[in-house]
């Protein structure tokens, strides 16, 4: 460990010398700005970032910031210009780019101050009853052309429109509400739900593709690019259930895929059904909640074609806890998360013969008619005074072994494994898998400093014990799943 | 069609959101909006309906004097009040409050019924009914129960401490030892609470909560 920590410090001290003085001169920047800089839900509240952010830290809700959400974000006064945007600036590291035959290609952004992600939020109070939650982002690594240039695309992000009511009576209080939005849980109070459960922030994981952010995370299979009508009740503050389906997105709700180009949608046979229940427990400083959520959808392979031959029929269900100590000036938090995934493959992609073969020239076994993926993800953090922090999380990615998820293997003409172009099958280079196994393990430690309420800077280094199926060797070109390992320096802006 | 029918359903949806009633308003910066509603569809969020906080992080307001919620409320508007927990929870939820609403809000406290119900000693509780009801002569510190009653139940602007939020009690003896500037309202007490050690504060804690 000691020999890791130097090495890390040598590493900072030396590659990141250029990097960190930029980081700091964006850090000075925005010192400049006025102390009244902050969102629009704060705007609309007049409260600090953490009365509903525990510690302060976006996007994990305090219970206050779990019953503005679930009220419909009604709660302050209308703002008159309801928009918000944050910014990262971030640098990345990977342990080795040596091990791939063209690293200035695979690893072109690393050790490289990039603008990793830029959004624009529009929302809050409508009415007395609907408020929104829209995000818009711009990604400036979202594809790369034939000569290795980026390009950058913008396009919707999570969005949540609701309507809600509060009933208080003398025993009871219901909040009811119903929420049109565009990601499946993306509705849900709870930080372990699959669209929540992330570290912040996430940069695209084009320019830093082994931080935690490109590390495997629970999501559904229908998708995030896909829309639906969620029903939800929230009794006493003790029972949550939430009700509703998923469909394709278009018609109304259209501007919910803006800018998102075909291929990135999700296409959905008919509705998507999704269920989530959660009991909430609260004594002291601290509330527990226990949930889980069930979700089945038929996926077309190809989002531009309806054709029900390639339909994917995943049935994805997950067990969630978050326990929260909460108590000025401390911020703790537990979360864990197990999801499992039944992924029933199309006629045209189940039962075929891989075009790799074993070392010996043998034909592979066909591919399955389906795989099962189980994810386990919890974490652990604690922030001072909304100020200082850190956290370490583990995840662990298992599935069944298939040939249809192998990427690199012996190509049958030359006997190799190779990337060649003229191969009949060739190999994927760094994010290859040689198994057809899908297990990726690793943890994540981070520590960050928020020196006031709209700017986050942290450090993460993600290491990986196992990665695509392998500890050594995973893709078949010597690379270890330790090659990964990955330090990450951000600053995170929100205005 | 489909469009259409979509559309149409989504203006219905706004027409029957613009028909909201006041009673059940969450908006802040609207003087309509009653007091008792504000309660209940806001500030329970943290100090429970009927102002029973499930939190430790934040005070029980029920059957609290209305004189002090009154004032209290004023001086976090005027942003006068300014002690961290104050600022970041209340500066905003105050900002926009009418005389009106922040009369109807201690009405509606004080007219609650009080906490109940057993609060675990974590401490002999003979040092703080000792502070409690008699004070300490050798430091000249007064009994608390000679302003706050002795029942702990408080008299006007003076607020009801009885079965009290322990951890709140611990930081607000805190602030009005250590930081007397940020509870102007407070500023009487520093005399008193700059006197109490540590322990003391404690102990006083530990023994209001289980009043």
């Amino acid at each position: 460990m000691h020999e890791l920590l130097a090495r890390t410090r040598t590493r900072l001290a030396l590659a990141y010398r250029r990097p960190i003085a930029l980081l700091v001169a964006v850090v000075a920047a925005a010192h400049a700005l006025p102390a009244s800089a902050i969102p629009v839900f704060n705007r609309q509240t007049g409260q600090n970032c953490q009365a509903c952010h525990a510690g302060g830290q976006y996007p994990e809700l305090t219970p206050y910031g779990r019953m503005f959400k679930l009220t419909g974000y009604t709660i302050g006064s209308r703002t008159s210009i309801p928009l918000a945007m944050m910014a990262v600036a971030s640098v990345s590291s990977v342990r080795n780019t040596s091990k791939s035959d063209d690293p200035s290609a695979d690893f072109s952004k690393n050790n490289n101050v990039v603008l990793a992600s830029a959004s624009v939020f529009a929302g809050g109070r409508i009415t007395d009853n609907v408020g929104a939650f829209l995000q818009y982002t711009y990604d400036p690594y979202a594809s790369q052309d034939a000569s290795g240039k980026y390009h950058g695309h913008a396009a919707a992000d999570n969005m949540d429109i609701r309507y809600a009511d509060r009933l208080v009576g003398s025993s009871h209080d219901l909040v009811l509400g119903v929420s049109a939005n565009n990601n499946p849980s993306v509705a849900d109070p709870w930080n372990t739900v699959a669209a929540w459960m992330q570290y912040v922030p996430v940069p695209s994981p084009s320019s830093s593709q082994f931080i935690d952010g490109a590390s495997p995370y629970p999501g559904y299979g229908t998708g995030g690019n896909t829309s639906g009508l969620t029903a939800y009740a929230f009794l006493d503050e003790r029972l949550y259930l939430e009700a509703g389906a998923y469909r394709t997105t278009r018609g109304v709700l259209a501007f919910m895929k803006l800018g998102q180009p075909t291929s990135e949608l999700t296409r959905l046979q008919g509705n998507a059904p999704y269920v989530r229940g959660a009991l909430n427990f609260a004594w002291g400083a601290s509330t527990l909640m226990i949930g889980g959520a069930t979700m089945s959808s038929h996926v077309y392979d190809d989002p531009a074609v309806a054709d029900p031959t390639t339909l994917h029929r995943f049935r994805d269900s997950s067990i969630d806890a978050q326990y929260q100590w909460l108590l000025d000036p401390h911020a703790l938090t537990l979360q864990a998360v197990a999801t499992r995934q039944q992924h029933r493959y199309p006629g045209f992609l189940a039962g075929q013969i891989p075009a790799f073969v074993d070392a010996h020239g043998n034909a592979l076994s066909p591919s399955s008619q389906s795989d099962v993926l189980r994810l386990l993800r919890a974490r652990a953090s604690y922030t001072w005074r909304a100020t200082y922090g850190g956290s370490a999380s583990y995840f662990d990615l298992s599935g069944t072994a298939n040939t249809l998820n192998q990427s690199s293997g012996y190509d049958p003409l030359s006997g190799t494994i190779t990337t060649a172009s003229s191969a009949a099958a060739p190999s994927t280079r760094v994010n290859g898998n040689l198994t057809g196994n899908p297990r990726t393990t690793g943890e994540t430690l981070e520590a960050y400093w928020l020196p006031w309420q709209n700017l986050r800077i942290g450090a993460q280094y993600t290491f990986y014990q196992r990665f695509n199926g392998s500890a050594r060797n995973y893709d078949g070109f010597g690379r270890n799943a330790s090659d990964n390992d990955s330090l990450f320096v951000y600053a995170w802006f929100a205005y | 069609m489909k469009p259409l029918l979509s559309i149409t359903a989504l203006a219905c949806a706004f027409l029957l959101a613009a028909c909201a009633d006041p009673s059940r308003s969450r908006a802040l910066g609207d003087p309509k909006v009653p007091g008792q509603a504000l309660a209940e569809q806001v500030c329970s969020n943290c100090h429970g309906q009927r102002g029973l906080s499930s939190s430790e992080n934040f005070p029980h307001l029920a059957a609290q004097q209305a004189d002090y919620i009154d004032a209290q409320l004023r001086s976090l508007r005027a942003k006068r009040r300014h002690d961290p927990a104050g600022a970041v929870y209340m500066w905003g939820i105050a900002r926009d409050l009418t005389d009106a609403q922040i009369a109807q809000l201690a009405a509606y406290y004080a007219a609650q019924p009080a906490a109940a119900g057993r609060v675990e000693a974590l401490q002999d509780p003979r040092v703080g009914k000792q502070l409690f009801t008699a004070g300490l002569a050798e430091r000249g510190l007064p009994a608390c129960a000679s302003c706050h009653g002795d029942q702990g139940q408080g008299n006007g602007a003076i607020p009801r401490l009885a079965h009290q939020q322990r951890a709140y009690l611990l930081r607000q003896l805190a602030v009005l030892s250590m930081s007397p500037d940020e509870r102007p309202l407070g500023a009487v007490m520093n005399a008193v609470a700059h006197q109490l050690h540590e322990d003391d504060i404690r102990a006083l804690a530990d023994y209001i909560a289980t009043m």
